[in-house]
């Protein structure tokens, strides 16, 4: 089980703050959060893949948008828009 | 047909009230584009070397881009340029809106301010001249910025203002300047202004800004209009840069309590999550923007609801260690009201927290006002704001000089952690944790800065090890430094930048539709360099040396400890290779002063 934390837009569209999902590689999970939260997509995710304007980092650590990436049980990912700018 | 540029600029000395409408070659307005490239080429001509930020010398420039006065969205924008009181190096600092649309209209480029008056005044800019009308009834009796904006406004309905408030007026040298609701916050311009007893500048122009393909710039418009309510944007509109906080939380790259941590227990409190989920009142925009990123939030019932940005918040809330929104809140609208830079203020602020916490007020002059002075106190801070706006009390008097200064009177070892670059306080990117930012911050012409250099994107995208600056982080700082410099010159928002897939390409089709001037992508790649470059060479000019281009030294020695960031540091050798590498990149020598040669490859050897 790897747990998707969302940030800003994507929390306020799908109403919470994190989703619990099985998968074994980050395109899994990103296609498993689609469908557990359909308001996610297209705007968010898109199957397997993370639309540009989005980040996700692994453990909060380190950047990825590789959809092979590995997790491990209890990885978090971290979902946040690209744009960080102030 | 030329069209964007009305190829002269005004020089209004306030010592003599002569106001002269100067030619400004129009080489020179396509080599530095408009806005910063201009403000800083003027700045460059109109001073003296070495002369005092708050001298009659200075020269406060108000400079206008291309774009300005066209239906292109986010154009509706000036530039603020002179030499920065806080840092003693250039300042250019934006705000948008109404002003800069009327200032244009009067048929000029730029406005450049130079002597002082003989009393608080008020400049009139039109058609008809101008004019210096008494300000008496405005300064010295602490007024607001919003209730002195309402007694120009009643007693000069045709113009439209820009203004400073109590700080301006009392030197606080990170006071701003306000237009409409929005403010040139960075780098104390407001003290520039007040130090030549210049409370306002009213406009009101006439003449409609030419375009030299009319269909090609409506149609462009247009479509950059559809494009700026697409997904690139939709962060600012559907919830605004405070939707940083709560992120830059997670990632341990949230800077608290004066850069001691960077994560914050009472981060969900003030993010911008919660705040829109209990507190929002409303979304605004910028005069000419389809983006709308301002969100407006309540504070208490029944009271006006403040706007709030991402910077203000964390800079108020987390870095002074305050998780009370309402107080969050409170303050950044006392800054808007007195006319602080929201960033500094904070900065500053907790600083002298964490002063009064390791005891290095006890024994000083100061010890007396600041007995009792602790992180979380947002009493203390509301009242802080209030003195320093004002320079009351020995302690307000002190910050109101910026952390800088303040940490050099207490002595070691406060300016290990003050927390500042080139004395421009750090805006909310902790760099031990986003370290391509932290080369950033090093190199910037301006001091540490987010609008300058957007070296964080490369943190935030995977291309670099965020933990870790390296060359490549020269390669992204430099990048996102001319791709600032294009866009601040145009000038178009950043918040723009996402929507333009090919940015070189997209920004020379824009000016060539408005200017008639023949420019490709290659043409404003080479003007970018030469902008960033002419900052630096001003504040070569103005004494700067490489030991300038660095951090506070707690970010080399005291990793941080918490989250995802556990253990980080920079590593000083780090850094100066990637120094090293963003000198040779920009063709500047190892001591990061700049060449001949290099000043005659981007055509500046003139200056």
């Amino acid at each position: 089980m790897v747990t998707i934390e969302l940030y800003g837009v994507p929390r306020m569209r799908a109403g919470r703050d994190e989703v619990a999902v099985e998968a074994t590689c980050l395109g899994d999970a990103l296609a498993a959060l689609g469908r557990a939260c359909p308001v996610l997509t297209p705007s968010v995710v898109d199957g397997p893949r993370l639309q540009p304007r989005y980040v996700v980092a692994i453990n909060g650590v380190q950047f990825t948008a590789d959809a092979a990436h590995p997790l491990r049980d209890g990885d978090a990912i971290v979902l946040l828009a690209a744009d960080a700018g102030g | 047909m030329q069209g964007g540029l009305f190829g002269a600029y005004l020089r209004i000395d306030l010592g003599s009230g002569a106001a002269t409408r100067v030619a400004l070659d129009p080489a020179i307005a396509r080599r530095f584009i408009g806005g910063v490239g201009l403000g800083a080429w003027l700045l460059h001509h109109e001073t003296p070397r070495d002369f005092d930020p708050l001298g009659a010398e200075a020269a406060v420039i108000f400079a206008f881009g291309p774009l300005l006065g066209t239906p292109l969205t986010t154009s509706a924008k000036y530039a603020l340029v002179a030499k920065s009181p806080l840092t003693g190096r250039i300042g250019d600092a934006l705000s948008s809106s109404r002003f800069a649309v009327e200032a244009k209209r009067m048929a000029v480029d730029a406005i450049v301010i130079t002597g002082c008056a003989a009393r608080p005044s008020i400049l009139i800019l039109d058609e008809a001249g101008a004019s210096l009308e008494a300000a008496d009834d405005l300064w010295g009796h602490g007024l607001s910025v919003s209730d002195a904006a309402r007694a120009l406004a009643a007693r000069f309905p045709e113009h439209t203002f820009a203004l400073i408030g109590p700080a301006g007026e009392h030197l606080v040298r990170y006071a701003g300047v306000t237009n409409d609701g929005r403010h040139a916050g960075r780098g104390g311009l407001g003290a520039v202004l007040g130090a030549k007893r210049l409370k306002a500048i009213g406009v009101r122009g006439a003449r409609r800004v030419p375009l030299a393909d009319a269909a090609k710039t409506i149609a462009l418009s247009k479509a950059l209009a559809r494009r700026s309510l697409g997904p690139a944007t939709e962060k600012y509109r559907e919830l605004g840069t405070v939707g940083n906080l709560a992120a830059f939380n997670r990632l341990a790259a949230l800077p608290t309590r004066n850069f001691q941590a960077s994560t914050f227990e009472g981060a969900a409190d003030v993010s911008g999550e919660v705040l829109q989920a209990t507190r929002r009142k409303g979304r605004g925009s910028c005069t000419n923007c389809t983006i709308g990123c301002e969100h407006f939030f309540e504070v208490t019932p029944g009271e006006a609801p403040v706007k709030a940005e991402y910077e203000s918040v964390f800079a108020l809330g987390p870095l002074c260690g305050v998780r009370d929104p309402e107080i969050v809140l409170r303050a950044s609208r006392r800054c808007d009201e007195l006319g602080l830079d929201t960033i500094s203020a904070g900065g500053t602020i907790a600083f002298a927290m964490e002063c009064a916490e390791r005891g290095l007020f006890d024994g000083t002059a100061f010890a007396a006002e600041a007995r009792g002075l602790r992180f979380g106190d947002g009493a203390r801070l509301l009242g802080l704001l209030e003195d320093i706006a004002f320079r009351r009390g020995a302690l307000a008097d002190l910050l109101a000089e910026g952390s800088r200064s303040a940490a050099a009177r207490l002595g070691p070892p406060a300016p290990d952690f003050a927390p500042h670059v080139k004395g421009l306080e750090l805006p909310g990117y902790e760099p031990r944790a986003l370290q391509s930012m932290a080369l950033g911050f090093s190199v910037g012409s301006r001091g540490a800065d987010h609008n300058r250099s957007g070296a964080y994107e490369a943190d935030f995208s995977g291309q670099v090890d965020r933990f870790c600056v390296s060359t490549e982080s020269a390669r992204q700082a430099i990048a996102t430094e001319d791709r600032a410099a294009v866009l601040d010159s145009l000038i178009l928002c950043k918040f723009l930048r996402g929507t333009l897939v090919d940015f070189y390409g997209e920004s020379a089709e824009l000016l060539a539709a408005v200017t008639g001037f023949d420019c490709d992508a290659d043409e404003l790649r080479r003007a970018a360099r030469r902008i960033v470059l002419l900052k630096r060479l001003f504040n070569e000019r103005e004494g700067w040396t490489c030991a300038e281009d660095t951090l506070p030294e707690r970010f080399f020695t005291q990793a941080l400890t918490q989250g995802a960031a556990d253990g980080a540091v920079i590593s000083r050798a780090g850094l100066a290779r990637s120094i090293a590498a963003y000198y040779e990149a920009r063709g500047l020598r190892s001591d990061g002063t700049i060449p001949a040669e290099t000043l005659r490859a981007n055509q500046l050897d003139p200056l």
